[in-house]
């Protein structure tokens, strides 16, 4: 067994889902800081602001997914584990990288706009939808990414 | 990425939908009693009574602004020049003391009574020091006043610039810059000197203040020639028909600033704006109140209200 091409893989793995993981956890951390502002002066607004704090969350699922997915296909869940050249290992890393990276960026990107959404929610309850929506354009990019990181894990001969 | 004052931010525009609209304003205007003008005023405000309970807010979400507190200069230094000529006077200053301040009553009364100016913030010292100084060697109120009022400016720029603000910046120019042609105009009917100029104009980069010292010693005319010049057009010819039009057109431009931080999602520009409409919206309360006490007729009530942040 090739146990460079077993931990770069793994490395992999855990790059989708600790970088995508981060980039959520701090855009969740944004959103909330300005939820808890506007529920601290109108608590009949907290469903309203928690649809937009939920929305940069997602990119952390979509890490965990990939990592799911990666494991699997190594088999370090359910299964034998594979083995794998270091060219197959880079493959997975590699694989990993897109929901890496943008899960990364677009989770705090997302978060940004979300908490700008959450300004909408105080002022204008009413317009509380277009807020959503503009916070969740951002998700486009993370979902592209989690298609590709997919299509990559499914596409290495193993 | 600027994320500062998230949630301070989002508690603002919260309570932006309290603040006062047109219509308020209309209905306010056309109420015939206190009682009913209360009533309405109540029911937008809430537990926002007055500009304290506002500043009270601002510094429960956001305690370690230096931005934030430079909007309280002005009160600070007024404090300052009250307490001074109260204790001078043998006179209780507790009646001319103006909330919110950075400044607490007892911290300006052991100030001077002690001579401990260290205890005041350090931007205070010196002024301290000379116009107690000023004070008790020329008994001149007036003079003592310029001092402070200019030192108050100057502060609110020199900290503006050190905490690299844009906004405030521009808040504590367009400020400076009300406040000298107010001076000047007053100083050039006055026929005051040269020396006494030197010490009232503080100068920004609004207007500077040699120009405007040469100007108001030439006379009024040339004042408002170089204010003219300077951009400053519709002051002057405000300042010439209409000195309460050129303090509303101080207010309004101070508006327009906030108005434009209002669109912001983090940082201090929309908590100071906030705190900027809140105190136009009181002062427009105010002027109701007082015109409506008076009997003024409801054309000059309406000329008279700053614009609204709403």
């Amino acid at each position: 067994m090739n146990s460079m091409g077993l931990a770069l893989a793994i490395i992999g793995a855990a790059c989708a889902s600790l970088f995508a993981g981060i980039g959520s956890a701090k855009g969740v951390g944004l959103v909330g800081e300005a939820a808890a502002g506007v529920v601290s002066v109108d608590p009949n607004k907290f469903s309203k602001v928690l649809i937009l704090e939920l929305l940069p969350g997602t990119q952390g699922l979509y890490g965990l997914l990939t990592a799911i997915l990666m494991l699997r296909k190594i088999g370090i869940l359910g299964g034998e584990v594979a083995s794998l050249t270091t060219a197959q290992g880079l493959m997975f890393l590699g694989a990993a990288m897109p929901i890496a990276i943008v899960g990364l960026f677009s989770g705090i990107a997302q978060g940004r706009a979300a908490a700008a959404g959450v300004g909408i929610t105080a002022k204008k309850p009413e317009h509380n939808g277009k807020g959503i929506i503009m916070a969740a354009m951002v998700e486009t990019y993370a979902i592209l990414a989690l298609l590709v990181s997919i299509l990559i894990i499914n596409n290495i001969a193993v | 990425m600027k994320t500062e004052y998230a949630s301070a931010v989002a508690a603002v525009k919260a309570m932006e939908s309290t603040l006062m609209t047109q219509n308020d304003i209309e209905q306010l205007i056309n109420t015939s009693t206190k009682s009913e003008r209360q009533t309405l005023i109540d029911s937008r405000n809430g537990d926002v009574k007055n500009i304290s309970d506002v500043w009270e807010m601002l510094m429960t979400f956001a305690s370690d602004s230096k931005e934030l507190k430079i909007l309280l200069y002005r009160n600070d230094f007024h404090n300052l020049k009250a307490v001074l000529k109260a204790m001078i006077s043998n006179r209780d200053p507790e009646i001319y003391y103006v909330s919110p301040s950075n400044v607490t009553l007892e911290e300006l009364k052991k100030a001077f009574r002690d001579k401990e100016a260290d205890i005041l913030p350090e931007h205070m010292r010196e002024t301290a020091r000379s116009a107690y100084e000023l004070l008790t060697r020329t008994l001149d109120g007036q003079l003592s006043d310029s001092l402070i009022d200019c030192a108050a400016l100057g502060a609110m720029q020199k900290s503006a610039a050190d905490c690299g603000s844009a906004f405030m910046k521009r808040y504590a120019a367009l400020t400076t810059a009300c406040s000298d042609i107010k001076t000047a105009y007053r100083c050039s009917k006055m026929g005051k000197s040269r020396q006494f100029l030197e010490a009232a104009v503080c100068g920004s980069s609004e207007l500077d203040k040699e120009a405007m010292i040469r100007s108001a010693l030439s006379g009024v005319d040339a004042l408002f020639d170089h204010l003219t010049k300077s951009g400053y057009g519709e002051a002057a010819e405000l300042l010439k028909e209409n000195p309460a039009g050129f303090e509303k057109w101080c207010d309004d431009v101070i508006m327009e600033l906030a108005a434009d931080a209002r669109m912001q999602a983090f940082g201090v520009e929309p908590l100071a704006a906030y705190y900027i409409a809140k105190e136009a919206e009181l002062k427009n309360i105010r002027i109701i109140n007082v015109c409506k006490e008076c009997g003024t007729a409801r054309g000059t009530i309406t000329e008279r209200m700053r614009k609204l942040y709403v």
